[in-house]
C-alpha cells in the first residue's frame, strides 16, 4: 500500500478509561498520521499514560474505538499490537535486566525470526541463519542510536542514559510503523537531550511516526510537528506548537486559574 | 529471592570472562563421568551416579520452568510421576519395549502440561506456586490410590505398592540385562544402564536445555522472567511463551521419571512426595538459577551429599542442614552458587570488587599520606 504523507495511522474515538470511579482517560481522540511527531502533553495525573497504555493494549478501554492501520486493536493483546507495527518504551526503564545489551535487543525480532525451538536444539542452518540476520539487526540498530560499547555486557552495567538509548535500539527492533516514548528524555542531562532530539529526528527520517509524551517543553516544542493537550483525560488542545504555546486553555491547565489553584496539581 | 541485581564489573580479568575456561571445565567433567566405571564400577556407585545424573536432568528441565521463565513449580515431580507411571502402563499392558513408550511419556507429559499450565499460568508468583504445589499433591494421592488391572487380569497399578517388574530397556533382542562384550571386556547392566542416563543427561538435559535458552524461544523465556510487560511489548506473546517453558519442563520430567523407573524397575507412589519436588528445586536454586553449570552442580550436590555421606550418624538429618545451607548460600551468594550472570563462580564482581577495593584503599592511604604532610 503506498502512502501520501497524511495517511492516518492510528485513530483513537471517544476512548474512556476507568479504573473504579476514577475517569483516567475520558473521551479522547487523536490521531497520528504517517512520519509525524505528536507529542501529548499535559499537567501529572491528565491520562497521557493511561492513553498510552489503552493505544499499546496493556489496558482495555471501557468504551471508544482505536483502530490502527485501518483495523480495531482495542480487544488486542499488546504482542499483537506490537506485530502490526506499533512499537512502545516505558517510563520507568523496563530493560531485561538479566540479559546482556545484545540480547535485549535481539528480543525485538522475536515475532519475525524464522525459527522454531527444534531449529535451536538442533542447530539448523535455519538457527544460524535467523540468529546470524536477527544479530546484524540488532548491531544496526544498537549502532544507529549511538550506542559504542561491548555489547556483551548485562544492561545494568549501563549509566541510565545509554540504558535509554538500548530501549529505544529495542523498540526499533521490532519494525514499527509508529513509535511511542513515554518520557524518553527524563532523567536526561542536557547533552544527552540534544542526542535524543537528533535521534528522534533521524527515526523520523525513517519514515516512522513518532508519538511522544513528555514534561520537558523545550523538547517537546523543538521537535514537535503537532501537539495534543490532555488535562482530566480530554483532550483540549491539537495544534502546531506556536498554537499551543499561545492556546489559553492549555495555560489555565499548566499555570491554574484563580478559581481551581488547589486542583491544578 | 533478593531483587538486588549486582551489575557485572566493567573490567574482569581476562581469564575468568573467558568461555574456554568454562568450556575445559565442561570437558573435564564429561570425561569424568564417561571413564568413572572403568574407575570404580561398584553396584553401589553406579547406582548413586545414576541417580545423580537423573538428578541433572531432572534439574535442567526445572531450570527451563524456574530459572529461565521465572515459574516458581513446587510441585514439578508430578510430571516425574506420570512419565513413571505412563511407561510403566504402556509397556506391561501392551507389551512394547520401553523405548515405544518413549513417545507416549512425551506426549502425556504434554497433555498433562497443557491441563495444568492452561488455566493456572495466567496468574503470577505465589499464586502459581500454590497451584503447582497443589497439582503435585493431587497426582501423589491420585497415585496413591490408583488401581489398574492388565487386560489379562493381573494387578498391574497396585495402590500404594505402586508397580513391580518394570521392563528394562532392550532394543531388538538384546536387553541392557544381557550386558555387553566389546573386545573381551563384559560390561554389567549397571554399568550401561549409567551410560545410557549419562549420556541423556548430558545430551538432551545440559546440551539440549542450554541451546535452546540461548535460541529465540530461550531470549523469550528469560524476557517474560525479567519483564513480563516489556516481553509483550516487544511482540512477545508471554502466554504461549510460559506454556511452552512448563511444558518443556514436563517432558523433561516425565523422561525422568521413565529412566528412575527402569533403573528401579518399580514405581513407589511414596518417592513422588513434596520433598522430592523441594529437593529438586534447591538443585536448581542453590546452583543458580538459569545457569547450566550451576544446575548442574546443585543436583550433583543434593543427589551425592546424601549417599556419600550414608554411613554417618549425623547424615540423617540431611534435610536439616540442607535447610541451613539453603539459608548460608541465599544470605551469601543470593544468586545461587554459580549465577547465571558470571561464567565462572566467583569471577567477575567478585574479583572486581576486591581489586577496586584495595586500589581505593591504596589510594585512601595516599591521600591520608598527603593530608598528614601538608598538615605537618
Amino acid at each position: 500500500m503506498s502512502e501520501t504523507p497524511r495517511d492516518t495511522l492510528l485513530e483513537v474515538r471517544d476512548l474512556v478509561l476507568r479504573f473504579g470511579g476514577v475517569v483516567a482517560v475520558d473521551g479522547l481522540n487523536m490521531s497520528v498520521h504517517a512520519g509525524e511527531i505528536v507529542s501529548v502533553i499535559g499537567p501529572n495525573g491528565a491520562g497521557k499514560t493511561s492513553a498510552f497504555n489503552c493505544i499499546s493494549g496493556f489496558y482495555r478501554a471501557n468504551s471508544g474505538s482505536i483502530r490502527f492501520l485501518g483495523q480495531s486493536i482495542l480487544r488486542r493483546q499488546p504482542s499483537t499490537i506490537t506485530k502490526m507495527g506499533m512499537a512502545r518504551t516505558f517510563q520507568n526503564l523496563r530493560l531485561f535486566k538479566e540479559m546482556s545489551i545484545l540480547d535485549n535487543v535481539k528480543t525485538g525480532a522475536h515475532y519475525r525470526m524464522k525459527q522454531h525451538w527444534f531449529d535451536a536444539l538442533l542447530h539448523t542452518p535455519a538457527y544460524g541463519k535467523s540468529e546470524r540476520e536477527c544479530e546484524d539487526d540488532a548491531r544496526y540498530w544498537l549502532d544507529f542510536v549511538g550506542f559504542k560499547g561491548d555489547t556483551s555486557m548485562y544492561v545494568t552495567a549501563l549509566p541510565y542514559g545509554e540504558q535509554r538509548r538500548v530501549e529505544i535500539a529495542r523498540a526499533l527492533m521490532t519494525k514499527p510503523r509508529v513509535l511511542m516514548l513515554d518520557e524518553p528524555a527524563a532523567g536526561l542531562n542536557h547533552s544527552e537531550k540534544q542526542g535524543l532530539i537528533e535521534l528522534i529526528r533521524r527515526i523520523q527520517a525513517l519514515g516512522i511516526s513518532i508519538v511522544l509524551i513528555e514534561h520537558d517543553m523545550g523538547l517537546v516544542m523543538d521537535i514537535s510537528e503537532r501537539i495534543i493537550v490532555l488535562n482530566y483525560g480530554k483532550e483540549i488542545a491539537d495544534g502546531t506548537p506556536d498554537e499551543i504555546r499561545n492556546d489559553p486553555l492549555v495555560v489555565e491547565a499548566y499555570l491554574g486559574t484563580d478559581e481551581d489553584e488547589e486542583d491544578a496539581e | 529471592m533478593a531483587s538486588a541485581t549486582i551489575a557485572p564489573a566493567l573490567k574482569q580479568p581476562a581469564w575468568t570472562n573467558d568461555r574456554n575456561v568454562l568450556r575445559v571445565l565442561a570437558i573435564v567433567f564429561v570425561v569424568f563421568v564417561y571413564v568413572l566405571p572403568l574407575i570404580d564400577d561398584s553396584t553401589k556407585t553406579m547406582d548413586f551416579m545414576t541417580k545423580a545424573m537423573i538428578y541433572v536432568f531432572l534439574g535442567m528441565g526445572l531450570n527451563v520452568v524456574v530459572g529461565y521463565a521465572g515459574l516458581l513449580d513446587l510441585g514439578y515431580i508430578a510430571f516425574y510421576a506420570i512419565g513413571a507411571y505412563t511407561c510403566g502402563i504402556l509397556t506391561q499392558a501392551f507389551h512394547i519395549p520401553q523405548w515405544a513408550a518413549v513417545p507416549g511419556v512425551v506426549v502425556a507429559c504434554i497433555i498433562a502440561g497443557i491441563i495444568i499450565g492452561g488455566p493456572t499460568l495466567r496468574l503470577r508468583s505465589d499464586y502459581l506456586a500454590i497451584v503447582t504445589l497443589g497439582f503435585g499433591e493431587i497426582i501423589r494421592v491420585t497415585a496413591r490410590n490408583l488401581t489398574i488391572d492388565a487386560p489379562d487380569g493381573s494387578p498391574m497399578v497396585r495402590g500404594p505398592s505402586g508397580m513391580a517388574n518394570i521392563e528394562q530397556w532392550s532394543f531388538g533382542g538384546w536387553s541392557f540385562t544381557d550386558g555387553l562384550n566389546i573386545g573381551g571386556m563384559f560390561i554389567r547392566e549397571q554399568v550401561i544402564f549409567y551410560y545410557f542416563v549419562t549420556t541423556i543427561a548430558l545430551v538432551l538435559g545440559v546440551f539440549g536445555i542450554s541451546r535452546l535458552a540461548n535460541g529465540r524461544l530461550g531470549r523469550a523465556w528469560k524476557a517474560v522472567r525479567d519483564d513480563e510487560d516489556a516481553a509483550e511489548a516487544m511482540g512477545i506473546n508471554t502466554y504461549t511463551t510460559k506454556i511452552t517453558a512448563y511444558i518443556i519442563g514436563a517432558v523433561w520430567a516425565g523422561l525422568a521419571g521413565q529412566l528412575s523407573a527402569t533403573q528401579q524397575l518399580s514405581i513407589a507412589p511414596t518417592s513422588f512426595e513434596f520433598l522430592f519436588s523441594a529437593l529438586i528445586l534447591m538443585a536448581v536454586v542453590i546452583g543458580g538459577m538459569g545457569s547450566t553449570p550451576g544446575v548442574v552442580l546443585g543436583a550433583m550436590f543434593v543427589s551425592l551429599v546424601p549417599n556419600l555421606l550414608r554411613n554417618y550418624e549425623w547424615a540423617e538429618n540431611r534435610y536439616l542442614y540442607f535447610g541451613i545451607l539453603l539459608v548460608v548460600v541465599m544470605l551469601f551468594r543470593p544468586k545461587g552458587f554459580w549465577p547465571a550472570t558470571d561464567i565462572l563462580p566467583w569471577s567477575s564482581e567478585k574479583i572486581h570488587k576486591w581489586l577496586t577495593a584495595r586500589k581505593a584503599a591504596k589510594a585512601g592511604k595516599d591521600l591520608i599520606a598527603t593530608e598528614e604532610d601538608t598538615y605537618e
